[in-house]
């Protein structure tokens, strides 16, 4: 279904005589899926995200969403585009059905659409009663409404700054499961700094550095380049640590992680990860075997100064 | 995944009725909406309550048995209610986009800038009005009561309302001004209500005390609401202070009036505009 492209052409954004927050970052993309931005507060995460959608104008070079310059003809270039940057705030006074209708007018909707649309992303968000005051929702609530808000009618492109924030875990893997099907037939740009998150919906990451791309790949060959030595091992079954037996020479650590996932720590010089894969199926059928988030985090901190080093 | 139905372009137009519905809504529950209303209900109704205690004939015989000239009396106040009006309604129209998570909302709408300013505006208009038909209605009221309905006259009254009217789309323009300048709301609030009441007043006491005629000041251009139901009104009065000394104290016509509104209006509007699509979100 997406037809919608992000772009960045050298952009720059500096205020003043400090450092850039954004500086001379370029990207493309089309088509759907999930592209996500990493790294350390300070980043230029969000900076790239506001220039996105307008919020702030480039010192240097441009910006595009679906092909428009979002400060100049902001109209065409926000009308396919559902985002969530920072912390939205509808008027406190509004009830939960009436911030959304706004939303669901604005971008076009007739009044049956977008009490269908309320109801889909109701059911598909577990959004608090619609009669509420919003000034009367928890953070948590708040934010499953502002998500809904930058959902509701089906904008081809999502543009989400830390869309879990706020959210309880059961509300976080709710949301990721959304953002994993959304992401089908979709483009979404997020940035976050759960790597948990990251590693489940994101094929492609962009990892920033005082304004800077440190590093852009595919989250898999990513996850494969810095996860060496780490696996994440999820059996069908429940697998205590006496029915790892068959595992226990091969890895250096094993750390549960639930009743059926394991951690598995190997060295990598003297291991295939296909010998471990084969004595773990030995131990019960696996229904994953990857490097899971923890490669990552790895990534992160390699290619990310730690915050010492940045200051 | 998504299901949601045909999408139909929204117009320049419709993006400002769905702007204007939507803050109107947000004014009308407003604290500082039904304050307003509350607190220019009950100065009304205690003026009334005096008058009604001193009764009709005292009344009367104190507003030189016209209604006209107890309507002038009443509404003399208009002015501040319109002030205070645009500095709440409007001191942080703008500033509260940038100062708390409103704009991270409202600005990721497919919404020009200058349209959703415009909506605010016309809707920050439609509350000030409110606060001034109240006002209005409890005035009309008491010329009724103490004068008859035959008496009043309509026109001027008509007038004075429309004077009012544009008084307030000017009042407005300076305040979504101030609020375009300033990041804090409060600082826009207050700034407002000390330009548009006080630095008005005082510049034009200090102008008048000059010989200059105050033919700049909003506040003075505000005067021609009740002035307009003045029965002895005098554009210009010149009060002997002692000897060779003179004070020389000017009130705006309504020709006068009116073009020093549309100015105000017509300069602060489109600035507030340019200043609101400058702004950039950078908290």
């Amino acid at each position: 279904m997406s037809s919608g492209s992000i772009a960045a052409d050298r952009v720059t954004k500096a205020y003043g005589e400090a450092p850039p927050s954004v500086l001379d970052l370029s990207f493309q993309y089309e088509g759907a899926g999930a592209i996500g931005f990493l790294g350390p507060n300070g980043a230029g995460k969000t900076t790239t995200l506001k220039l996105l959608v307008g919020l702030l104008r480039p010192t240097r070079g441009s910006v595009r969403l679906n092909g428009f310059d979002p400060v100049r003809d902001r109209r065409r270039a926000l009308w396919d585009v559902g985002a969530l940057v920072e912390t939205p705030e509808p008027y406190p006074t509004l009830r939960v059905h009436e911030a959304l209708d706004l939303v669901g007018r604005a971008r076009g909707l007739g009044t049956a659409d977008i009490d269908r649309e309320i109801d889909r992303t109701h059911l598909l968000l577990h959004l608090p009663p619609l009669d509420r005051r919003v000034g009367s929702l928890s953070k948590g609530q708040r934010q499953r409404v502002v998500l809904a808000a930058a959902l509701l009618g089906d904008p081809p492109v999502l543009l989400l700054d830390e869309p879990t924030s706020g959210l309880d875990p059961a509300e976080r893997v709710l949301v990721r499961d959304v953002l994993r099907r959304l992401k089908r037939d979709h483009l979404i740009l997020m940035s976050s700094h759960q790597m948990v998150e990251v590693s489940e919906v994101c094929d492609r990451l962009l990892f920033l550095d005082r304004g800077r791309r440190v590093l852009e790949d595919d989250a898999h060959a990513v996850a494969e380049r810095f996860g060496a030595g780490r696996v994440e091992v999820e059996f069908a079954a429940a697998v205590d640590r006496g029915r790892l037996a068959p595992v226990a020479d091969l890895v250096v650590e094993a750390t549960a992680l639930s009743a059926t996932r394991w951690r598995l720590r190997f060295d990598p010089r003297g291991l295939a990860r296909e010998r471990l894969l084969s004595a773990c199926q030995s131990v019960a059928p696996v229904v994953e075997f990857a490097p899971g988030a923890l490669a990552l985090e790895d990534a992160y901190l390699e290619v990310v100064p730690t915050a010492s080093e940045s200051t | 995944m998504g299901a949601a139905g045909a999408r139909h372009a929204v117009s320049d137009l419709r993006a400002w009725q769905i702007a204007t519905v939507h803050q109107l809504r947000h004014y009308g529950r407003s604290y500082r909406f039904l304050g307003l209303v509350g607190a220019v209900a009950f100065v009304s109704a205690l003026t009334l309550a005096f008058q009604l205690d001193a009764g009709v004939s005292a009344v009367r015989i104190a507003q030189l048995d016209s209604p006209s000239e107890y309507l002038s009396n009443f509404l003399d106040y208009t002015g501040l209610w319109v002030v205070l009006a645009a500095a709440f309604f409007a001191g942080d129209a703008l500033s509260v986009d940038f100062s708390t998570g409103a704009g991270y909302y409202m600005l990721v709408l497919p919404f020009r800038r200058p349209i959703l300013l415009a909506g605010r505006y016309a809707a920050a208009a439609a509350v000030t009005m409110a606060v001034v038909g109240v006002y209005y209605l409890f005035g009309t009221a008491g010329a009724v009561y103490f004068f008859g309905g035959s008496g009043i006259p309509w026109t001027d009254l008509g007038l004075s309302l429309a004077l009012a009217a544009l008084f307030a789309l000017a009042a407005l323009s300076v305040a979504f001004c101030v609020s375009a300048f300033f990041r804090s709301p409060a600082a826009g609030v207050l700034v407002t209500l000390l330009t548009l009441y006080v630095g008005f007043t005082v510049l034009e006491s200090v102008v008048e005390l000059a010989g200059v005629e105050p033919w700049f000041s909003l506040a003075y251009a505000g005067g021609a609401m009740a002035a307009i139901l003045d029965t002895d009104f005098v554009h210009l009065q010149v009060i002997p202070l002692g000897e060779d000394q003179t004070y020389t104290v000017w009130s705006a016509t309504v020709s006068e009036a009116v073009a020093i509104m549309l100015a105000y209006t017509a300069v602060f509007l489109p600035l507030s505009g340019y200043l609101y699509q400058r702004k950039e979100s950078t908290g």
